[in-house]
């Protein structure tokens, strides 16, 4: 059946309209794959590309088309590529570098399928590109990252190896340390204790650590130590306690803070046995050699009373002179006998005192009264002052309690200036009495007002005024103020004056008691 | 100086016999598009018109026929309002090759250059034209050139400027080199029986 002629013509008009539409169809998909693509001929010319393509490549296509793919891989990528697809009849993505117009080298993951005739014969490959420079530059990125992490590791294990140096020196350190040491933790919980600790406690160091000081407290052995650190272990500055006859130990409690916050508390055990006993032998000496020393003292002391008197007969005005100033000085050897007496007895413990219910200021003005003479020959202008209120009776060992006011207002008076004035006050501070002596003498230098209440320490400002004097007096006081319970301490301006003060309790039980009468 | 072309020269072109696929068309506005943008696209259709042919470059179907006049009209109006010169045109011919569909539909048949010069090439200018024979004289791989002879085809010596460019861009798709040149050697507007060029290539 033959067709006419205008319907060839129609049909003609389809067919090119279906190929327009075609031609449209596949410009399409080839412009928008975003895919670089190119059909590169058998020997190697580019034929054909893709918008994708010259993106990537920075070749514009009329540029591209019919330059040698060299242009874009470099030969050994083209060879082993090329050679790959004519045998497989396709690669499957391989990396490569492509080249770009502008020589800059892009990193492409690159597949290929040969494009043969319907005879077989082969025309060509098609390549396709994915861009990899993100990929790449994200991996490149993560390495970066894992070598500063390895890096990162590596440094935290040399940290570790140097910390765990640094602890292990720190725990030789400890090991063979000459103290005790014992390490309490956050939750007051024996952490560590080094061989010397283990050796004064006699303990077994797997036995008592991760104990608390309560647990502690239950063995025997560490009770002299637990009474001290009590439940919340503060701070304590070489405090004595006695574990067995022959061994005393100073224990001194620290807090571990680390930026500020405490991690723990170490506790330092100094073994002070030797000094104990060498200090218990001069005190023996001490005590021994005054004692020794009294009798005779006394002897002439009486002596010289009675040729002063002239039980022994008559004595010129000159030899008077001179027996009054022997007889003096012996009084001042007789007292510094007593003091050192006084001191041996204190650091032997045997400075019984005998408190009894007393009105201080009874003391007080006694030991004024006794002074008068010696506050007008220096013409100071001297107050005593206190409440109106009767004060509370405190209990007190009158005689020591004596002896302190006595070395106060005696230093007092021999360090103020004639005409100076020394005022003493007592006041009531509810919780006890406070005593308070203020001169305007040489005061104490501040460089050595640390070392006040030590023995035989004399400022030396003092020396210069007046040669007599032991420098135990304050000593003394100490000793019996600290005996009552009580506190001493001072203020002191070099050239403007001194304060002294000290304070005795009146205990709960006393107060009590007072009640009853 | 060359003459602007009238619309008497339009008329006279637009009775010449022989059609030419559409193809050829989309290449240069491929070629417009690229160079002047749209704009210079509306330029053309609107000097066109000037010269009484009202010309949709964009309607134009790639694998229909036109009148060759038409095709020759348009090259000589590009010319003229864009004042391009000679080797631009060549460029233009040398540009086709690379976004010609109907080249790209050939290329399966790009197996070697004795095929392509022989076999392919007069197919395709048939493929093109309906005026005009296509003749392969010589092609000398060893000295590196081609003798190609075109025959009856005597629209308007401004085709073969682009001529010379389409036949080098049509080499280069199957000889690899980046040197490819040719040379018009003979033309029927010189008193030649028929246009020949040779090409050569390093």
């Amino acid at each position: 059946m033959e067709i006419k002629d205008d319907k060839k013509e129609e049909n003609f008009a389809v067919l090119l309209e279906d190929l327009a539409s075609l031609e449209t169809y596949a410009r399409d998909l080839f412009t928008f794959l975003p895919l670089p693509v190119c059909l590169v001929s058998s020997i190697g010319i580019i034929l054909e590309v893709n918008p994708a393509f010259e993106k990537i490549s920075g070749y514009k296509i009329e540029e591209i088309i019919g330059q040698s793919v060299d242009s874009i891989l470099d030969q050994a990528g083209l060879k082993e590529l090329s050679e790959e697809t004519f045998k497989k009849g396709f690669v499957e993505a391989k990396e490569i570098d492509i080249l770009r117009q502008d020589k800059k080298k892009i990193p492409v993951r690159t597949s290929t399928i040969l494009r043969k005739t319907e005879k077989g014969e082969i025309i060509g490959y098609f390549i396709a590109f994915f861009d990899l420079t993100d990929i790449k530059k994200k991996e490149r990125e993560l390495q970066d990252a894992q070598i500063a992490l390895l890096n990162m590791l590596d440094d935290t294990a040399k940290g570790r190896e140097m910390a765990e140096a640094a602890k292990n020196e720190t725990l030789t350190i400890i090991s063979n340390f000459a103290d005790g040491l014992l390490v309490f933790n956050r939750e007051s919980k024996l952490s560590l204790i080094n061989p010397k600790a283990i050796e004064c406690f006699k303990a077994e160091a797997k036995k008592i650590i991760g104990k608390s000081v309560s647990e502690l407290g239950q063995i025997p052995v560490f009770r002299p130590l637990t009474n001290i650190l009590g439940a919340d272990l503060t701070k304590v500055f070489r405090k004595e306690i006695t574990l067995r006859e022959n061994l005393v130990l100073e224990v001194t409690i620290l807090p571990l803070l680390e930026k500020k916050e405490k991690i723990g508390t170490l506790v330092i055990v100094h073994d002070i046995t030797r000094e104990k006993l060498i200090e218990k032998m001069k005190t023996e000496f001490v005590s021994l050699a005054a004692h020794q020393l009294r009798t005779p003292l006394s002897a002439i002391k009486w002596t010289l009373k009675m040729l002063l008197d002239g039980d022994l007969g008559e004595i010129t005005k000159e030899q008077k002179g001179f027996i009054e100033k022997t007889y003096q000085s012996n009084e001042r050897i007789i007292s510094l006998i007593n003091d050192l007496l006084d001191v041996t007895r204190i650091e032997e413990g045997r400075y019984i005192y005998n408190p009894q219910p007393f009105q201080i200021e009874k003391v007080v003005q006694s030991v004024i009264d006794f002074y008068q003479e010696e506050i007008k020959k220096k013409k100071l202008k001297f107050e005593f002052k206190k409440p109106k209120k009767k004060l509370p009776k405190v209990k007190i060992d009158a005689e020591k309690m004596k002896l302190v006011i006595q070395n106060l207002l005696d230093n007092a008076i021999r360090y103020t200036s004639l005409g100076g004035e020394v005022t003493v006050s007592l006041k009531d501070i509810k919780k006890g009495i406070e005593f308070q002596i203020h001169d305007t003498g040489v005061g104490i230098p501040k460089d050595q007002q640390e070392r006040v209440f030590t023995k035989f320490f004399r400022a030396a400002n003092a020396i210069r005024m007046d040669t007599e004097g032991s420098g135990l007096g304050l000593y003394i006081a100490k000793n019996i103020i600290e005996a009552h319970d009580g506190k001493i301490w001072f203020e002191s301006q070099e050239e403007e004056g001194t304060t002294f003060y000290f304070t005795i309790p009146i205990k709960e039980e006393f107060t009590e008691f007072l009640k009853t009468f | 100086m060359e003459q602007k072309p009238t619309k008497e020269q339009a008329q006279k072109l637009m009775k010449i016999k022989g059609e030419v696929r559409g193809v050829t068309f989309k290449t240069d506005i491929e070629y417009i598009l690229r160079e002047k943008g749209e704009g210079g696209l509306k330029e053309v259709e609107q000097a066109l018109e000037k010269l009484g042919v009202n010309l949709k470059y964009k309607d134009i179907k790639t694998m229909d026929f036109y009148p060759v006049g038409l095709r020759v009209l348009s090259l000589l109006v590009i010319k003229d309002v864009f004042n391009f010169s000679n080797d631009k045109i060549k460029e233009m011919g040398l540009f086709a090759t690379k976004v010609s569909l109907i080249i790209k539909l050939f290329t399966r048949y790009f197996l070697s250059l004795q095929r392509v010069f022989f076999k392919e090439a007069p197919r395709i200018w048939k493929k093109h034209w309906t005026v005009g024979t296509l003749l392969p004289v010589e092609l000398n791989e060893k000295e590196q050139y081609a003798i190609i002879r075109l025959k009856n085809f005597n629209l308007h010596p401004i085709y073969c400027h682009y001529l010379g460019g389409y036949f080098c861009g049509v080499l280069q798709l199957i000889i690899k080199s980046t040197q490819i040149t040719s040379e018009e050697t003979k033309c029927s507007f010189l008193g030649d029986e028929y246009h020949e060029y040779l090409i050569k290539w390093k």
